[in-house]
């Protein structure tokens, strides 16, 4: 498969869930730093090409495609507010929606998967927010992180429930019905920059941090890590469980590489890409075509192939 | 005002009925006007938005459909004025920010090239509109020739950058934030000079708005800091002081600076060197003095070795990391450059300069002398106050505040408290002192979580050791169900006699039916050493492990069981293999299996290891088959229940519970199983119930606390969680009757 670079530095590539062949990636000035972002959506075939971008005018750090619209992608954006954009219409027509609560950068948003409806975002503000796509104030704000609150993802199977990853070395899970958080997982020493939950065993998360290490964890005996998976040389910057084998994971790292693990068995680490040159920063699995990876980074470069392959081969 | 200000609608040009006055929002607002017009409306109609789905794309469920949301509106309700305050939001986000976006929009190309121009720009373009990546791209290539061409780089260049207030906080928080990430191995105090060397190089202070780290562990510490500042010096005032100095210290970004410093100085070693450096540096620029902007310099110094010295040639070519540290040399040449008075002062440096030089031991007394013509406490305070004047434009709010205080007050308590030395005593050693302690309290704690993982704690009191024999009451408290006495009465067994197998093995297995595993494990552990093959005792250790997901452990037990056993001690191979796979331990017990379909034993142990695998359905299968031929075995029916439970079938699993309590009515476990099986169909109240009960029967089962815990959050029961706390059971089994 081959590569499409972009002009700013990556930051997160997401599969659509609606199409095999589509990607979008959010990617930012400066790493992130200083300047515009802008969102592109790839169409995948034997060349990547782009089917539409979207500027704006401080860094995009996450996105996520709605769950019930084919053509709708929420971007978190670095100046704090969040961004709807429907790929049916024009770019001038675009965004259809700018959402600004929170009052520093947004660095990460889930949609529902189960109800479809809703979507959470994650903020420096150290705080969570719930937001539909019909309103125009989010739902809710969940306030109980220290610090910054880098990830945030929907359980799998219950409509209600999410985890929070934050800086302040704890992930936390939430029920929206709760007015408070259900548990605080204090899952390591330092930052914890990512979490995901399992897609075949809704007790089982993930959590990356900045010490390096992948833990996974049984919500019900939070005492204990499942497994500890070590072998990133720096701080692990996204987990995401597969959506097709329970036990299998992608990380990627500021190590540069993307890596896949099976927590399950005696030696985790079941593959080892790279292929970047700069900090790998987003990494994704299609749920569509089993073992279709997605990788982007800090060299402006982003990858899709299929596990086993070299991502750079032409 | 930079551009991006005008477009971003920063502060001071975001009151939106001024957008008239504000010449650019005008222009933009005459050459946009028509088209954002259009798009207003696009807004307000949305459902009208065509989609590739063609459905209806908001609105399609109430907004009372999403749980949750009444919570927020009973917070918003609450608050006074706050509903306002969301109308307003409403309103701007409706209206205005959507307007700003509409101008901000077209502006983007101007520093972007979309319009076709290249990225990477010549060098001489610096006729900046906003802050461009062609800039800091061609400011980091010039510092990459200055290295190259050894000459020293100056940062003259960089006014031109013409960084708004805006982007200067960017900077400073993005690159405050991220470098937390990037050198988390390094120590807070690297991180923050790093940060300040690469922030002053770039002209900005990293000053009141920058955020700190405020990392979980350092919390408590932080707290006590702010308490051993509780010295009280005078009425009036005063605490005004102490807290407007935290405060500015805490929005400064470098409350941990302060902690940093202690922690280097009782590291000792580094601190000596350093605090020669300094002394070297400080005695030039005492007035100036600038000692963390030489610390800096020493930094970038120690991350340039660091990056000399990381071989992968992959982060020798990493333009982010050359980024960062090209930047943090730009310090070397800020010498050439006007201090800025903010530097200066910084109420920070004060303490450090008064740390460092205190902890100079002999050379301070000199130092101090000289001190006493340049910086003696009144002179400082006034020097202080004066400089805080000087800076009114900048940060006035701060210094009308400082200056309403009375400095003289303070300054006179400062001297009094380092005359008679109580300064360091009441609040440096105390603190030192509550850190060391707070330390050893880290490190014995750990020391316990991992001795009690090992070692079999011992009751305190205990009526059965004396007992003539421990063994048979034991047994005979067993059988009757009274298990946190069978505790006891076995205990005593195992301390008269150490080497008595079954003791400790029934020892384990009442305080797994109590809910105890950590106790169970260790009890089991010691009669696994008296008798290594006994199988009982590898399957409960088995079991164990399985509840405590130590899936290693647990496959090395059910391994051994298989070896040991008299049946099917062939099948396994006699050579244990150092690691072992699940699916090789699972294969050889179904082998075991069809040897012995009627063995009820190898189903429990199929079972257990199909929860290890989270195969829930065979593990139900398994048990269930094992409960055919056993069907007395409460234990199993415990066994099954968890598993149903797992396997989210709760409704059945309390089912099986209850088979297991018919037949053993004080069985603890199953107690507080039944409890999460109610909490996991959302009965929590019911939970509740089944928790409290089975602490009645033994308050030392830690996990069914916790899981109370959580029940009463989720009932909304916070009123009890005192109770749980305190582990106050009186209150709350009258609370939670069964």
């Amino acid at each position: 498969m081959p590569v499409f670079k972009t002009p700013f530095n990556g930051y997160s590539v997401k599969f659509s869930p609606f199409y095999e062949n589509q990607v979008a990636v959010a990617t930012s000035q400066n790493f992130g730093i200083l300047g515009n972002g802008r969102v592109h959506v790839l169409q995948l075939g034997p060349a990547i090409t782009e089917r539409v971008a979207f500027d704006t005018a401080d860094g995009v750090y996450d996105l996520c495609w709605s769950e019930s619209h084919d053509s709708l992608i929420v971007a978190a954006i670095a100046d704090g507010s969040l961004k709807i954009y429907d790929l049916s219409l024009p770019p001038t027509a675009n965004p259809i929606r700018s959402l600004h609560e929170h009052g520093r950068e947004c660095h990460g948003v889930d949609f529902n998967t189960v109800r479809k409806d809703s979507f959470l975002s994650a903020s420096w503000d150290d705080t969570v927010k719930l937001w539909t796509v019909d309103r125009p104030t989010s739902v809710r704000t969940f306030k109980e992180h220290a610090y910054c609150v880098y990830s945030v993802v929907w359980n799998p199977r219950h409509a209600d429930v999410f985890a929070s990853a934050s800086g302040d070395c704890t992930a936390r899970i939430w029920d929206v019905r709760e007015p408070g958080s259900t548990m605080i997982l204090p899952a390591h020493e330092f930052e914890i920059l990512s979490c995901d939950w399992s897609k075949y065993d809704d007790c089982i998360i993930a959590t990356a941090s900045v010490d390096k290490s992948i833990k996974v964890w049984d919500v019900r005996n939070y005492r204990v890590p499942l497994a500890v998976l070590n072998g990133h040389g720096y701080a692990v910057r996204k987990v995401k469980f597969s959506p097709h084998r329970g036990s299998m994971m992608a990380s990627c790292s500021y190590d540069m590489t993307v890596r896949l693990w099976d927590y399950m068995v005696e030696d985790a680490l079941i593959g080892r890409y790279d292929h970047h040159t700069e900090f790998a920063v987003g990494v994704d699995m299609s749920v569509l075509v089993e073992g279709l990876l997605a990788s982007c980074g800090w060299d402006e470069l982003v990858y899709v192939w299929p596990h086993g392959t070299d991502p750079r081969a032409p | 005002m930079a551009m991006r200000d005008l477009v971003n609608g920063a502060a001071s040009c975001a009151v939106p009925g001024s957008s008239s006055s504000n010449p650019l929002g005008a222009l933009a607002n005459t050459l946009m006007g028509s088209s954002s017009k259009t798009q207003e409306r696009l807004r307000e109609i949305p459902t009208a938005t065509p989609t590739v789905s063609g459905g209806n794309l908001y609105g399609e469920q109430p907004l009372a459909a999403l749980p949750g949301s009444e919570l927020e509106h009973a917070q918003h309700s609450s608050a006074q004025g706050s509903e306002f305050l969301q109308g307003f939001r409403s309103v701007d986000q409706n209206g205005f920010s959507d307007a700003w976006d509409e101008i901000q929009r077209p502006q983007i190309p101007q520093f972007q090239g979309r319009d076709g121009l290249p990225l990477e720009q010549p060098f001489h373009q610096q006729d900046l509109i906003g802050p461009p990546q062609r800039v800091l791209s061609n400011f980091l290539h010039s510092f990459i020739h200055s290295s190259h061409g050894s000459m020293p780089f100056r940062p003259t260049s960089l006014p031109v950058l013409g960084l708004s207030e805006g982007d200067k906080q960017c900077i400073r928080d993005r690159t405050s934030i991220m470098a937390r990430h990037l050198f988390a191995d390094r120590t807070e105090d690297f991180i923050q000079s790093q940060v300040n060397a690469l922030l002053s190089s770039l002209d900005i202070d990293n000053d009141v708005r920058a955020r700190g780290h405020i990392p979980g562990r350092f919390s408590e510490l932080e707290e006590f800091w702010n308490e051993s500042q509780g010295m009280k010096p005078g009425p009036h005032g005063v605490d005004g002081w102490v807290s407007e100095f935290s405060q500015h210290q805490a929005a400064r970004g470098d409350p941990n600076m302060w902690v940093q410093q202690f922690e280097r100085k009782h590291g000792a070693n580094g601190w000596a060197s350093e605090f020669e450096h300094s002394q070297i540096a400080s005695i030039d620029q005492m007035r100036g003095s600038s000692i963390p902007n030489v610390a800096a310099m020493e930094q970038s110094r120690m991350l340039a070795h660091t990056l000399a010295q990381n071989n992968d040639p992959k982060f020798q070519n990493s333009k982010f990391l050359q980024f960062v540290s090209k930047m943090s040399r730009g310090e070397l040449a800020i010498e050439d450059n006007q201090f800025k008075p903010a530097a200066i002062s910084k109420p920070g440096d004060w303490a450090n300069e008064y740390e460092q030089q205190y902890s100079g031991g002999q050379s301070w007394g000199d130092q101090f002398a000289n001190e006493q013509h340049l910086h003696g406490p009144h002179g400082w305070a006034n020097e202080f106050a004066a400089e805080r004047e000087q800076h009114r434009a900048t940060e006035d709010e701060w210094a009308s505040e400082f200056s309403k205080l009375n400095v003289n007050d303070w300054a006179e308590e400062f001297e009094r408290h380092v005359a008679d030395g109580t300064f360091a005593d009441t609040s440096a050693d105390s603190w030192a002192n509550a850190y060391d302690e707070y330390l050893n309290e880290q490190v014995a704690l750990k020391q316990k979580s991992g001795a009690s993982r090992g070692l079999y704690e011992f009751s305190d009191l205990n009526p059965y050791v004396g007992h003539p024999n421990p063994l048979k009451e034991g047994q005979e408290l067993f059988r009757k169900g009274l298990l946190s006495e069978a505790v006891l009465a076995l205990e005593a067994e195992v301390m008269k006699n150490a080497d008595n197998a079954e003791g400790w093995r029934l020892l384990g297995i009442a305080h797994a039916e109590n809910d105890d595993d950590q106790q169970a494990i260790a009890a089991m552990m010691r009669a696994h050493e008296v008798d290594p093959t006994n199988l009982e005792v590898l399957l409960a250790l088995g079991v164990s492990h399985t509840n405590e997901l130590e899936q290693a452990a647990a496959l090395k037990y059910l391994y051994s069981w298989l070896r040991h056993h008299p049946k099917y001690g062939s099948i396994a191979p006699p050579d244990q293999p150092e690691n072992l796979y699940y699916g090789d331990v699972a294969t050889l017990f179904n082998d075991a299996a069809k040897l012995a379909p009627e063995d009820a034993d190898v189903h429990v142990v199929l079972g257990v290891l199909y929860n290890l695998s989270r195969e829930y359905d065979r593990a139900i299968e398994a048990f269930q088959t094992a409960l055919k031929l056993n069907p007395q075995d409460y234990s199993l029916w415990n066994k099954l229940g968890a598993t149903q439970a797992n396997s989210v079938q709760s409704a059945d699993a309390i089912l099986a519970y209850q088979q297991a309590l018919d037949l053993k009515p004080n069985y603890v476990r199953a107690w507080a199983n039944m409890g999460i099986s109610y909490a996991n169909q959302g009965m929590y109240e019911e939970s509740i119930r089944y928790y409290v009960r089975a602490l009645a029967m033994n308050p030392k089962a830690d996990n069914a606390w916790q899981y109370l815990r959580i029940s009463l959050s989720c009932a909304s029961r916070t009123d009890m969680l005192e109770a749980c706390d305190s582990r106050n059971l009186e209150v709350l089994q009258k609370e939670f009757p069964l």
